[in-house]
């Protein structure tokens, strides 16, 4: 490939001063040739080189246009039917994923050596604002690589990609391999919750979330870990008082304001709130559904959110509660990486998590926390060969420790051995994560993709006020009755 | 929705009145002068000040960059980002990649936008007058909705994962464009010259070639430009077409500072940022200088 | 003279490779893609046919009337500006600086090279209200006024984005303008002052008259890229709040490839090129005219 790159270019002749001159006469403007050529318009001076020089090179430019459709590069090999291998265990994942590529290529380069011998490991990343396109261009070609970071709603029961066949069953892959006890439960029940029973993605990832808070300015203020809503807002009103913002979160990463009105919902209706709108037993414009959205608007009419929440982005947010700026602000378990990080963090052992607190006379149990199993990323049937088998049955048996290890970050795998020397938080996290019985999705994990947007698009407009709640959820139900 | 116009606001708007009135050379030799001065100084703060800002933010860290006053200049001027910018953005790689895409493009573009312009504009035949509007068509259509399409069309042809998909693209996305533009240029040109030229017995290629070409030297020129910023600052097309690290352009490059929730490496960022602006910058003022003597040749100014 | 320019075999020559390009990447792809606005669906899925519903469904869709308008506010504004400030700042070459403008062209033109993405940080940046104001919002303090939210409303977001794109883009006009006014011979202009045009009267009645074709161009290139505004607006507001400032061709965006509804997206796309073409067409026409009284 490079190769011919180089060649087309030494081809072309680009590169190098002389063509760029050359360019700069073919294209005529510079150079006083020109000029004089154009003051003797009347009378031809022209040598016969002169000439034959651009029609050469226009000859040169035709002919590169027009063969190089015809003789393209290797075809793909799409359409192939029945399993096989491909060249490479082709990965491809967003940009913003740093974590899944570094550890699978530590896996290659150590614990899957033999698997990453008999088939090399091929990353490629595409930015998120883009990969859902990419992926359904892929698919609408059957080209999708080995493993791949699918939309939820694709890879969805009777998502579009299941529909075609171009979703591997993980339950049965894995226990084919004899490996499906190496996703842990708590994994297992967010994955089924997600997908309406089936495992459709590798839990590569596996973060809770809950309300994180500045233990020091809690003490100062005589706070106590608050474990109802009514406590949570009488703990934003002292510190409101106090002079100190109560809450932060982002505006332009919004999903960080839209999580609040999910995690309000499962703690008023119960595990099931969102479940029980896609399977369409209630709708979001019913008053116990509008009323979590009135909930957090009334936090931001009270003004305990950051001041000009929209124009803050993600590390604003997370800079201004790892600075002592803000007193809480909800996030997942990915925080760790920061509050870990010396430079990052400067309130040191003062972060505390809490989860979020049960909302009075509500059916949802406190200990349920919102979880997530990191960006969904599917396997492809059609090249799930051996060799794929046997690097898949690898990542399954050692990415939970080796993830751990390298990067502190949580999986959804078991962990084959006991990590050591965990920071105290992020040990407090494991534990929490390890005991939990059930847990809970978030606000936007079962919608659509149009409903996804506008969940976060539009919440910014709730939280200041510009939309009422009844709207905000009449927006989404709109786009959940428009589904196709 | 209320539409309420806006006006741009002031402080970016230098004001007109006193532009036109300097001409008025009376009035510029004495008044004219300060306020000339004083509008092109208010003039280069507002452009030059925010190209500083990014040169300064290149040199802090994060914590400085979120806690810190923006004009703040860094305390210290950390270099590393300068080095995470070139090892995580592939700066050097990247930006071969762009080249590679951008000057064959550029070069096509150029040469069969005015040559089609030329055949559409000058050149008699019939049905010239309904290809060039199609071709002026061409000019509306948004980039979005041909990527599917062509993305077949590329799969198709096993050019995928290579960088003719966004050579081929840039070229005809460019063309309309650059023969509407061409074709209005060559209007321009008197047709006595191609008269003159035909008496004096000169083949239609050399007629293109030598007469019709330098008289719309400038208009090629701005053409030029036009197509180069475009196809250098594109993203949406070099987003779609491929998905290889290595055939990334720098464009596409810049997006690997972020993660996966949402987090920036500012410092790292504003330092690929500010490599490859200003190496631009440097490439530029070298073609500038080539190029404005060419476009002041013809003139006799000032 | 006929039987040179009438030349059956250069035209195909020249044309040629300028038309296999514009059938290949252009035209093929835009019907496969009207085609498409017959049916609902996507690439995965496949696609039904449902004729016409798309199109009613666009009629009566607030989001897409929201966007319409947005659009056209958004074109005219910024076209005005592009122009108006770059026609400004061509006369300011010309007549005031002469020589000595190189420099400062240079400068102001060198904004057009940054990538979108890192002049609307920059300008996110420069706008900003928390956690601490940015440099606007200071300069507005000191001056007395309140410090405003930007990016809290649509209609303050609006006025980021024009400030944003006209900063970009002024230096780039006023050469593409400037290169017309550089035609005009000194002679007219000459002419034009012994008959005691100076000022106003000067600009109004030779130099604009003389370089209107540059200056049609100009709009039209202007405009066309003004209506299908998508990297800025993506990259500053993502569209926002809500969907505020979304224009035509981001929600198209968001429709076929986040919402994965192609033909409904497809739709989109043709009411965009439909009101490219309008305006198009209505200044080529103007201009056609004009010219050929010249």
């Amino acid at each position: 490939m490079k190769s011919k790159a180089t060649r087309l270019a030494s081809l072309g002749g680009w590169g190098g001063r002389k063509s760029a001159t050359r360019l700069a006469s073919l294209g005529g403007w510079g150079g006083r040739k020109s000029a004089t050529r154009l003051a003797s318009v009347g009378g031809w001076g022209g040598r016969k080189a002169v000439l034959r020089r651009p029609v050469f090179w226009y000859a040169v430019l035709c002919s590169l246009a027009l063969t190089v459709s015809a003789c393209g590069g290797s075809g793909g090999s799409a359409g192939s039917s029945g399993v096989k291998d491909g060249k490479a265990l082709s990965v491809l994942v967003t940009t913003e994923n740093t974590s899944v590529p570094a550890e699978l290529k530590a896996l290659a380069n150590g614990k899957c050596k033999t698997e990453a011998t008999a088939l090399p490991l091929d990353i490629q990343q595409s930015p998120s604002a883009d990969i859902q396109q990419k992926i359904q261009l892929l698919a609408g070609q059957d080209a999708l690589p080995a493993l791949f970071a699918g939309g939820n709603s694709f890879i969805d029961k009777g998502g579009d990609l299941q529909k075609n066949g171009q979703v591997l069953d993980l339950d049965k892959a894995l226990t084919d391999l004899g490996v499906n006890d190496k996703i842990t439960p708590a994994a297992k029940s967010t994955l089924k919750q997600l997908y309406s029973g089936t495992t459709p993605s590798l839990p590569f990832q596996y973060n809770i979330e809950g309300i994180w808070y500045n233990k020091k300015i809690f003490a100062e203020q005589h706070i106590a870990v608050p474990k109802t809503w009514g406590e949570l807002l009488a703990a934003a009103d002292k510190l409101k008082a106090a002079g100190i913002t109560p809450f932060t979160a982002s505006g332009a990463t919004s999903w960080t304001i839209s999580r609040w009105v999910g995690a309000y919902l499962f703690r008023s209706l119960g595990t099931n709130a969102m479940l029980d709108v896609k399977e369409h037993k209630a709708k979001l414009t019913d008053p116990q559904y509008v009323a979590a959205a009135q909930a957090i608007q009334d936090l931001g009419n009270k003004k305990y959110f950051t001041d000009g929440i929209s124009g803050i982005d993600y590390d604003t947010a997370n800079n201004q509660f790892l600075t002592g700026k803000a007193a809480m602000m909800y996030m997942g378990s990915w925080l760790l990486a920061l509050v870990n990080d010396p430079g990052k963090n400067k309130i040191g052992d003062a972060v505390g998590l809490m989860p979020f607190p049960a909302v009075e006379g509500g059916k949802g149990d406190i200990n349920a926390y919102p979880a997530n199993t990191g960006a969904p990323t599917s396997v492809n049937p059609k090249l799930f060969g051996p060799k794929t088998q046997a690097w898949v049955k690898c990542i399954a048996t050692n990415y939970a420790s080796d993830s751990m290890e390298q990067s502190g970050t949580f999986s959804g795998f078991v962990m084959d051995h006991p990590v050591k020397n965990l920071p105290p938080l992020t040990a407090d996290v494991q534990q929490r994560i390890d005991k939990s019985t059930s847990t809970v999705l978030w606000f936007e994990a079962l919608f659509n993709n149009k409903a996804n947007q506008d969940a976060g698009g539009y919440v910014v407009k709730l939280l200041t006020g510009s939309m009422s709640a009844a709207d905000y959820m009449g927006l989404l139900q709109n786009d959940l009755d428009t589904a196709q | 929705m209320t539409v309420d116009t806006v006006s741009p606001p002031v402080h970016t708007d230098p004001p007109r009145a006193p532009v036109p009135r300097a001409t008025d050379r009376a009035i510029a030799m004495f008044a004219g002068k300060g306020l000339t001065r004083l509008l092109i100084a208010v003039l280069l703060v507002v452009v030059c000040y925010p190209m500083f800002w990014i040169l300064a933010t290149s040199f802090k860290n994060q914590n400085e960059f979120l806690d810190k006053p923006l004009w703040k200049l860094p305390a210290t001027l950390h270099g590393s980002n300068y080095v995470d910018a070139w090892t995580n953005g592939r700066l050097g790689h990247n930006a071969l990649n762009s080249l590679l895409v951008t000057v064959p493009s550029l070069a096509m573009i150029l040469v069969f936008g005015a040559a089609a312009g030329f055949a559409l504009e000058v050149m008699v035949w019939r049905g010239r007058s309904t290809t060039l509007l199609l071709i002026v068509g061409g000019i509306m259509v948004p980039a979005q909705i041909i990527l599917l399409p062509l993305f077949t069309i590329y799969f198709k042809l096993g050019l995928s994962n290579t960088l003719w998909p966004l050579i081929i693209t840039y070229v005809g996305h460019g063309l309309p464009l650059t023969v509407f533009l061409m074709a209005t240029y060559f209007r321009g040109v008197p047709r006595e010259m191609f008269e003159a030229a035909t008496i004096d017995g000169a083949g239609i290629y050399r007629m293109f070639w030598s007469v019709a070409v330098p008289m719309v030297r400038n208009g090629l020129f701005t053409v030029a430009l036009l197509m180069f910023f475009s196809i250098w600052n594109d993203l949406l097309i070099a987003l779609t077409f491929n998905v290889d690290k290595n055939l990334q352009t720098v464009q596409v490059g810049l997006l690997n500072f972020s993660d996966e929730y949402g987090s920036l490496q500012y410092g790292p960022l504003f330092a690929a940022i500010s490599i490859t602006v200003f190496s631009t910058l440097l490439v530029y003022v070298f073609i500038n200088r080539q190029v404005m003597r060419g476009l002041t040749a013809g003139s006799v100014k000032g | 003279m006929e039987s040179v320019l009438g030349n059956k075999k250069a035209v195909a020559v020249l044309l040629g490779p300028a038309l296999i390009f514009f059938v290949g990447v252009i035209a093929v792809p835009v019907v496969w893609s009207f085609v498409y606005s017959l049916y609902t669906g996507n690439v995965i899925r496949g696609f039904t046919f449902v004729g016409a519903a798309n199109l009613t469904r666009l009629w009566s869709d607030p989001e897409a009337h929201q966007a319409f308008w947005f659009t056209l506010k958004y074109a005219l504004v910024v076209t005005a500006g592009q122009i108006l400030l770059g026609y400004a700042l061509a006369l300011l070459y010309v007549f005031v600086l002469r020589r000595a403008s190189t420099l400062v062209r240079t400068m102001v033109f060198f904004p057009v090279v940054l990538p979108t993405v890192s002049v609307s940080l920059l300008f996110s940046r420069f706008f900003q209200y928390a956690p601490t104001d940015g440099p606007i919002n200071s300069i507005l303090k000191v001056l007395g006024a309140q410090h405003v939210d930007f990016f809290s409303a649509g209609g303050t977001s609006f006025i980021v984005l024009v400030v944003m794109d006209l900063w970009r883009t002024q230096g780039f006009y006023a050469v593409l303008l400037y290169a017309g006014l550089v035609e005009i011979p000194d002679s007219a202009i000459d002419a034009a002052r012994v008959d005691g045009a100076g000022g106003w009267r000067l600009v109004r009645h030779v130099v604009v008259p003389m370089s209107l074709p540059v200056l049609f161009s100009a709009v039209i290139f202007s405009f066309n890229a003004s209506l299908k505004v998508f990297d800025s607006v993506l990259a500053l507001t993502r569209g926002g709040p809500g969907s505020d400032t979304t224009p035509l061709n981001l929600f198209m965006y968001k429709t076929s490839f986040l919402s994965t509804d192609y033909g409904y997206g497809s739709t989109i796309a043709l009411l965009i090129t439909g009101v490219c073409l309008v305006v198009t067409l209505a200044i080529f026409r103007s201009s056609r005219r004009d010219l050929t009284k010249g």
